[in-house]
């Protein structure tokens, strides 16, 4: 079993692209996402009516925000917004109330919104809405929210993808047959494939963790080697998982053509979404899914900051997955071999 | 250890690959399969070995009945694809496949010595596979076959691609391993190789259509040249009296 294994080592090794994809594709992707999602010191452009006080005019121009004046020749906020892109918000206040126009829902329209209404509130602290979480804080960004929603799909993708391709390969090349025409337990090359790929698998969660914790500084309130183990299982998960899905792709190309059915549903089920905003009850779906089982015991550690007690529910759903997953690739093997 | 094909067919998908094939080859021999491409040479290794199981009737080697994995310590196997992990240098190839055989330390490095002198190949032991060329990747995977010195060898095409300097060694090395005991049975299409062979077993449209002494088959034949066995057994197969 551990000849099998320290060659799935010694192999990967080999291939350097391999290595890069388990190991720094992670990484990279998780700067990207961070930089994408991340805080941004963007000031929003408002374009304020003339018809507005001049009192509510000077809070505005206290919070960060660019402050123009509207030209008082223009017909309407949104004719004026279309033929200025770089406009964010159109600002009016009089008697009768206050109107703001803005280009898009996007995260521009809402860093004005929560500019303008910041100003508004302090002429009139009355109306001051203190928002408080009890998970989190106000001035945590996305990223601090949904990271450990990536930190599991990346390392579930990248090991999922190395071990149905080299399982494919292993079929085409024959090596596999070759392999079951030794004497060797069915059992054990599972195991042995298992083992090698979660090797990389530590590593790969090792790295991914003390990156995001302590250089991406994403927030954590938990027990960092509980979320290595979470990792660790998901990305075990991965490997059999990919073993699975070789079985009905006869080359590295199927495998990708097999992502939209694999890979791709477990991004939406993983809790990027609110379950209970799904429609129809489908979020229950995610609980076919194993990035969800791996992503919710992240969340439980990373936000709230919780340990094992309230995190072994998931932990076993992951357990169940291998136990399975494992069952089938040995039995799948009786195909070349009945014994 | 001889081999006893029993009634032994095979289908893929309702087609009938090999047909009622009954087969007992020696122990200590070189038993040749040949047949034109597509004949079922290659099906019928893989039922030998056990890596796939018959429709219908049974294998025995020795008196084990495959598939069996205890079994498979004395089987040597070359495919016809290389089989080979081509991320890994050819040494790393053949200790890993050693250590399957639980061979002890010592006595595999001798080995992997023996058998890369054998193939010729020492002076690349530590390349890659990607970066062999075709006959090297067919020697190597020679080499693997040979390395826990097997009871019994099954050799898919061994000397495709290998030449004839290379060949000649290489069934010297074969006559070698016969001598110690070893049952070979050997897929070809190369006519000299034929004669090297004690017998030969004539497949044609997955039925065994003769099986005998190369020298009686050559008996047989009105030139006394091996490519009339081919021709022999396309005629028999119509059905015809062959000539
Ligand atoms: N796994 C399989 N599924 C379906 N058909 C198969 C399979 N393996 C072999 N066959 C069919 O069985 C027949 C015999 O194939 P086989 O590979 O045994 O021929 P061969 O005698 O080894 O030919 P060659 O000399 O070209 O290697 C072919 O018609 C082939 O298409
Ligand atoms: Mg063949």
């Amino acid at each position: 079993m551990m000849q099998l294994a320290k060659r799935v080592v010694r192999q990967t090794l080999n291939d350097k692209r391999s290595v890069m994809m388990i190991l720094i594709a992670p990484l990279l992707i998780l700067t990207l996402i961070y930089l994408l999602l991340g805080d941004t010191d963007y000031v929003p452009v408002i374009a304020v009516d003339e018809v507005t006080p001049p009192q509510v005019v000077m809070v505005l121009e206290k919070q960060e925000l660019d402050v123009i004046e509207l030209p008082n020749n223009v017909e309407s906020a949104k004719a004026y917004l279309s033929s200025h892109p770089d406009v964010d918000a159109v600002f009016r206040a009089d008697r009768e109330g206050t109107d703001i126009t803005l280009q898009e829902p996007s995260k521009k329209s809402s860093i004005a919104v929560k500019e303008i209404q910041a100003g508004l509130t302090s002429l009139n602290p009355a109306a001051k809405i203190a928002t408080t979480y009890v998970h989190g804080s106000t001035d945590q960004s996305t990223f601090d929210s949904l990271g450990y929603v990536f930190l599991s799909l990346f390392s579930f993708f990248m090991v999922f993808v190395i071990s149905a391709m080299a399982f494919v390969k292993e079929r085409s090349d024959g090596t596999l047959e070759r392999l079951l025409m030794t004497p060797i337990k069915r059992s054990e090359v599972i195991l042995g494939y298992t083992v090698g790929y979660s090797f990389f698998a530590i590593l790969q969660a090792i790295l991914i963790v003390l990156y995001t914790v302590y250089i991406l500084q994403m927030a954590s309130n938990g027990n960092i080697f509980l979320v290595l183990l979470v990792l660790l299982l998901l990305a075990t998960t991965a490997v059999l998982f990919g073993a699975t899905i070789s079985v009905f792709a006869s080359s590295a190309l199927q495998v990708v053509q097999l992502i939209p059915f694999t890979i791709i549903p477990q991004v939406f089920f993983s809790g990027l979404i609110a379950l209970d905003l799904i429609p129809y009850h489908l979020g229950n779906l995610s609980y076919v899914m194993p990035i969800f089982y791996g992503a919710s015991a992240i969340k439980e550690i990373m936000v709230y900051g919780n340990g094992f007690e309230e995190i072994w529910g998931y932990l076993l759903g992951l357990v169940g997955y291998i136990v399975v997953l494992y069952l089938i690739n040995v039995l799948a093997l009786k195909k070349f071999r009945n014994t | 250890m001889n081999i006893q094909v029993k009634e032994t067919s095979k289908s893929f998908d309702q087609l009938e690959v090999i047909r009622d094939v009954d087969l007992t080859i020696m122990s200590g021999e070189i038993c040749c399969l040949l047949g034109p491409s597509g004949s079922g040479k290659t099906t019928l290794i893989r039922l030998m070995i056990g890596a796939i199981a018959p429709s219908k009737g049974t294998v025995h080697i020795g008196e084990t009945l495959m598939p069996n994995m205890k079994l498979l310590n004395d089987i040597g196997f070359m495919p016809q694809n290389n089989a080979l992990y081509e991320d890994l240098t050819a040494e790393d190839n053949l200790n890993f496949f050693g250590s399957l055989y639980k061979l002890e330390r010592q006595l595999l490095k001798q080995r992997i010595e023996e058998v890369l002198t054998i193939v010729d190949l020492t002076a690349h032991r530590h390349k890659r596979v990607q970066v062999f060329s075709g006959g090297m990747k067919k020697r190597l995977s020679l080499a693997i076959s040979i390395l826990h010195k097997p009871k019994v060898l099954f050799l898919d095409e061994p000397t495709v691609g290998i030449d004839p300097v290379l060949r000649r060694e290489i069934w010297r090395q074969f006559h070698q391993i016969k001598q110690d005991g070893t049952t070979i049975v050997v897929s070809t299409h190369v006519m000299d190789e034929v004669i090297e062979c004690d017998r030969a077993a004539l497949i044609y449209n997955g039925a065994l259509i003769e099986y005998d002494t190369v020298d009686n088959l050559l008996a047989k034949t009105e030139t006394g040249r091996v490519e009339e066995l081919f021709l022999l057994a396309a005629d028999q197969q119509k059905g015809g009296d062959p000539r």
